[in-house]
């Protein structure tokens, strides 16, 4: 009688032992437990770290290293790193503005002549940045017909023109509102330009701005063509 | 100092015929030679130029637009090419009196 009491007992103490863990050995098992998962977390934290660091020393150390110079154009890995960066620099608010110009021909006429007037010089009529100043900008003047250009939002091509962009070759060409027209009409010329025929190109030149050295130079041309002996002292290269 | 100043004159004088602007070179000078795909110019210091046309080469006659079966030899002619290697690329071949609206002049 004794003796079956005395096993009840134990069996019902082994239960509670279970139930609650609160012998010794199981709970040197909950610290092993808990101390090899906050290994695995210091882990991944380190793993983490090491490639938060990489990936901004990296692109650093090889702009570092790269100098001053412009002559080489920006690596991939600096390409993307300043894309995302110049992604996340343009606040929400203005990544959703929305134009509120129309796309009429009037419009578009006005915005190409704006155009060439005031960006071709770096980005070239047909907006592939394919100028002695857009080939050697540091980065390069984009091609703004390909999709790295054309997929960014109304309202964030509106913050570039006006704001321009740190560190690179882009001058803010607003006071940074949300309301310049020309600007708004710029971005509708900006998203015709992987559509434009060789007559805009053509249009277009009209409105170059020209050096002296340019003007001197056609007249030399002009006298030329028409058969009389030209003039001295063209221009030089330039 | 005189001599060395006339000296300098006459190299500016004389490299008139080609230069650049920007990376492109002008061809000022008369055709000597057209196949379908070179124009041989001569230029005004009787140097040889061969340039060659590309699909995208666009040839205006007196401002309007036109092409290579009309230009001819003897013809005066402003060529403006781009350098590529040891080729000159052309990208626009004028000849013909210059248009007065100025449309054929602009570069």
């Amino acid at each position: 009688m004794f003796k079956t009491k005395a096993r009840r007992n134990s069996n019902r103490n082994k239960e509670t032992t279970f139930r609650h863990g609160s012998s010794a050995g199981s709970r040197r098992k909950t610290y092993q437990a808990r101390g090899k998962a906050g290994m695995r977390n210091s882990k991944v934290w380190l793993y983490v770290l090491v490639g938060v660091l990489a990936a901004v020393a990296v692109p650093a150390v090889s702009f570092v290293a790269a100098g001053v110079s412009a002559r080489n154009k920006p690596g991939p890995i600096e390409t993307r790193f300043a894309r995302a960066a110049r992604h996340l620099m343009i606040p929400r608010s203005a990544r959703r503005m929305k134009n509120p110009e129309t796309a009429t021909p009037e419009v578009l006429a006005s915005a190409r002549q704006h155009f060439a007037d005031h960006c071709a010089s770096c980005h070239a009529n047909d907006g592939s940045g394919g100028t002695e100043m857009g080939h050697h900008l540091y980065p390069r003047a984009p091609d703004m017909r390909e999709a790295e250009t054309q997929d960014l939002s109304d309202g964030e091509l509106y913050y570039i023109i006006e704001n321009g962009i740190k560190l690179t070759g882009m001058p803010a060409w607003g006071h940074g509102g949300d309301t310049d027209q020309d600007t708004w009409k710029l971005v509708l010329f900006i998203r015709l330009l992987p559509h434009q025929t060789k007559k805009d190109l053509d249009d277009m030149e009209q409105f170059n701005p020209r050096s002296p050295a340019d003007i001197k130079e056609e007249e030399y041309e002009k006298q030329f063509l028409n058969g009389q002996p030209a003039a001295p002292g063209k221009p030089g290269p330039h | 100092m005189k001599r060395a100043l006339a000296v300098t004159l006459a190299i500016c004088f004389l490299a008139v015929p080609v230069f650049a602007h920007g990376t492109d070179k002008h061809v000022i000078g008369v055709v000597k030679t057209i196949s379908d795909t070179k124009i041989t110019v001569e230029t005004q210091t009787k140097e040889t130029q061969v340039v060659t046309i590309s699909p995208d080469t666009s040839f205006v006659k007196s401002g309007a637009p036109s092409s290579l079966k009309e230009l001819k030899v003897g013809d005066r002619v402003v060529i403006h090419a781009k350098p590529v290697g040891s080729d000159l690329i052309a990208h626009e071949v004028r000849f013909g009196k210059w248009d007065s609206s100025g449309q054929a002049g602009r570069n």
